[in-house]
């Protein structure tokens, strides 16, 4: 197929994976779906939009998902190393995109596929392997119920190929846990419960080799816009941090203006994060700096605990474990953590989620409202790293109190009752990442409005901790987040990774994403045709939302975030008080053109952006 | 003359050697004075990481000073008196 396709970067080929009657079929990828919605996370909403029927359950057959990659995987472009599963998430009940980093994608490219689609059901535990052309549904009952590791281990000397790459679920998503994850390699597809959807099907992995190459319009432009990217990458002062420190360079700064979430997001002060600093982890574990495909940050961070209980070997740890296993729970030691990042690869469970899952079982605890009895023994006080390392092993093996936790903390706190739902930290189901919008008006409105919950690639908070906007004051949030939501949705169907933002964004679409996009796919957009095919993205995934039930009424941010103000620090008196929220959210739809009343799109926007397809389902 | 102590954090840190300096800063005493005092002090190693090299502006970032959170971006003429703290809170999204 290569070579044929209208547009350059793509194969031109997806691959389809039918489990339940045991057929794989290559069929052409769209000609318009490419131009219209590029790949990723775009393309995939659309393609689900078709493939999964409205209010499908998301651990039933009729459920399908999506390994998708895009116009620039497998091309020099740096940090276009991602791609991303998709699918109805069992966590958040709507459609789902967890985007991965490393190398399967680029791997995929090169067999020849710009993505699979996976619908139906195996009879028995099953993997499918790619090799080029050829791809099989085989036997996995020999691995189901191994951890991640060991199944890639399986596999890599079945098929005696050590640099294959390889898709894995472990034990939480064999058993439908909702937040289970998928582990790329060593990276993670970690929000959203795409792990779940996999062992729904009986699929334990997908394994990928892949010989050929990408073909793009003109070399010598990839090449010129590749160079160009790399040397701002190089030179530009916010992304130089995220080489030698990685994820957690601002762990001690963010601790210092008073917004690391601690003890469940309680306060934003930890008085222990020296302990938890970048520059502790580089001293105490990291062993050497690692990157994924073209890119030439490389923040990614191989630590390792040679020996004692938290003896362990990893790829990070992140900021985000470092947020919600460590400060969140009171938990200062760098090397719990390094434990604590392996427990949730192998068990294939979401470091998020599951983090604060613990951190909210720990405040009930504080509390009374969960007592010894209710955790099975475990004494499940703040700052005990023990204690959160065993909680930890019973969400992955979903086993007693576990099992609760492996809910999540919405449906926990339904279940445990007593205001523990005050401070569960979510937004339609998913729990929040370390980066708090209380001071951050802009962020607020984003989490809420977000399509995913409280994810922070729905929204980034970075624009207002550069002080480019007025982070304390309402007016124009909305519009503000709308394009953040824009250059975020056009850089995850491209599959740039938003690590080194500012030179993507950080407030709307920079040239830097629109040169990328031209100089692979040979295309001549502009801005405002980059914004639109942005614009059509994010209202796709909203109608995929709209279709399921969801309003303006899901568009929430916790309790705590509304009602309690943090307490202390330079950010101390912070808070987004609902009527605010509300009117930021009105300003949110306005700008999109969508029903204020039901804060979905209108007719006339579906139209206008030619998702004529939508309007009976959400209008 | 003000003496401020200025405390820094990760890549930053990692060029100034430390985690608090304290600096004097000559009239105006001001934070964009500061900077400029820092640029001096150590030279192109930290004017690389503070300031963007493609756009030669000081780049977009928080200060605390004191209990306050200013920005880089609008509030470098923002007065700095003897004993004084200030950290340096570059932007991060994590991952």
């Amino acid at each position: 197929m290569a070579g044929k396709f209208k547009h350059g970067g793509y194969i031109g080929q997806l691959l389809r994976v039918d489990l339940t009657r045991e057929r794989v079929r290559k069929e052409p990828l769209k000609e318009e779906w490419a131009q219209d919605f590029v790949g990723g996370a775009g393309l995939s909403a659309r393609i689900l939009y078709e493939e999964i029927p409205a209010k499908a359950e998301p651990l039933g057959p009729e459920n399908a998902m999506t390994i998708m990659t895009g116009p620039l995987i497998g091309t020099i472009i740096p940090t276009a190393s991602r791609s991303c599963v998709c699918s109805k998430s069992p966590y958040t009940k709507s459609f789902f995109h967890s985007i991965f980093g490393g190398y399967l994608g680029a791997e995929l490219k090169f067999a020849g596929y710009d993505g699979v689609i996976i619908r139906g059901k195996a009879r028995k535990p099953s993997y499918i392997w790619i090799d080029d052309e050829n791809v099989e549904i085989r036997d996995a009952s020999h691995i189901w119920g191994k951890d991640s590791f060991r199944a890639q281990k399986t596999l890599r000397k079945e098929i005696r190929d050590e640099e294959i790459h390889i898709a894995t679920i472990g034990n939480a998503g064999e058993k439908g846990a909702p937040y289970a994850m998928v582990l790329c390699d060593m990276r993670a597809s970690g929000r959203g419960g795409m792990g779940a959807v996999m062992g729904s099907k009986l699929l334990k992995a997908v394994a990928v080799r892949g010989t050929g190459s990408v073909t793009v319009p003109d070399k010598e432009k990839v090449l010129e816009v590749a160079h160009r990217l790399n040397h701002i990458l190089k030179t530009t002062p916010a992304v130089q941090g995220l080489s030698q420190f990685g994820t957690p360079r601002g762990v001690l700064a963010l601790n210092e203006a008073g917004i690391l979430p601690t003890r469940n997001w309680q306060t934003e002060v930890f008085e222990n994060a020296k302990r938890l600093s970048a520059e502790t982890m580089r001293e105490r574990v990291v062993k050497g700096d690692r990157a994924c495909f073209a890119c030439s940050v490389n923040c990614t961070k191989y630590s390792v605990v040679p020996s004692g209980s938290y003896k362990s070997v990893i790829n990070g740890v992140d900021y985000e474990t470092i947020y919600a296993l460590g400060s969140c729970c009171g938990v200062d030691s760098i090397e719990a953590l390094c434990k604590a990042d392996e427990i949730c690869d192998e068990y294939g469970i979401d470091i998020i989620s599951a983090g604060i899952s613990v951190s909210w079982a720990m405040e009930c605890y504080e509390k009374g409202i969960l007592t010894k009895k209710g955790t099975d023994g475990i004494d499940l006080k703040f700052g005990d790293a023990d204690a959160m390392l065993h909680t930890l092993e019973k969400i992955g093996r979903l086993e007693g109190f576990g099992a609760l936790l492996a809910k999540g903390t919405r449906a926990a706190s339904e279940i445990v009752g007593k205001g523990s739902a005050r401070f569960a930290i979510q937004n339609k189901g998913m729990e929040f990442p370390g980066h708090t919008c209380r001071p951050l008006l802009g962020a607020a409105v984003g989490y809420a409005t977000g399509p995913r919950g409280a994810s922070h690639h729905d929204i980034r908070p970075t624009g207002e901790k550069m002080g480019l906007v007025d982070r304390k004051n309402p007016e124009g949030k909305g519009a503000y987040a709308a394009e953040i939501n824009h250059w975020l949705i056009l850089c995850d169907s491209m599959l740039l990774c938003h690590l080194p933002e500012t030179i993507w964004g950080p407030i709307k679409i920079s040239q830097n994403v629109i040169d990328a996009l031209n100089a692979v796919t040979g295309w001549s957009l502009g801005y405002e045709e980059a914004r639109r095919t942005a614009e059509r993205q994010w209202n796709m995934i909203r109608c995929f939302s709209a279709r399921e039930g969801f309003t303006r009424e899901d568009d929430q941010l916790p309790w705590r975030f509304t009602e309690e103000p943090i307490p202390e620090g330079p950010m101390k008196g912070s808070v987004v008080p609902k009527p605010v929220l509300e009117r930021m959210k009105d300003d949110y739809y306005q700008y999109r053109g969508w029903d204020k009343k039901t804060g979905n799109p209108t007719k006339e926007k579906l139209k206008e952006l030619g998702l004529d397809f939508a309007v009976k389902d959400v209008c | 003359m003000a003496r401020v102590k200025v405390k820094t954090f990760s890549n930053i840190r990692a060029v100034i050697g430390a985690e608090v300096v304290e600096v004097e800063v000559k009239k105006p005493e001001t934070v964009g004075e500061l900077f400029e005092t820092l640029y001096r002090k150590y030279g192109r190693a930290l004017k690389d990481q503070i300031w963007d090299k493609n756009t030669g502006e000081i780049a977009p970032f928080l200060i605390k000073l004191n209990e306050r959170i200013i920005r880089s971006t609008y509030d470098l003429d923002t007065p700095i008196r003897d004993g004084d703290e200030i950290a340096i809170i570059f932007p991060v999204g994590g991952g």
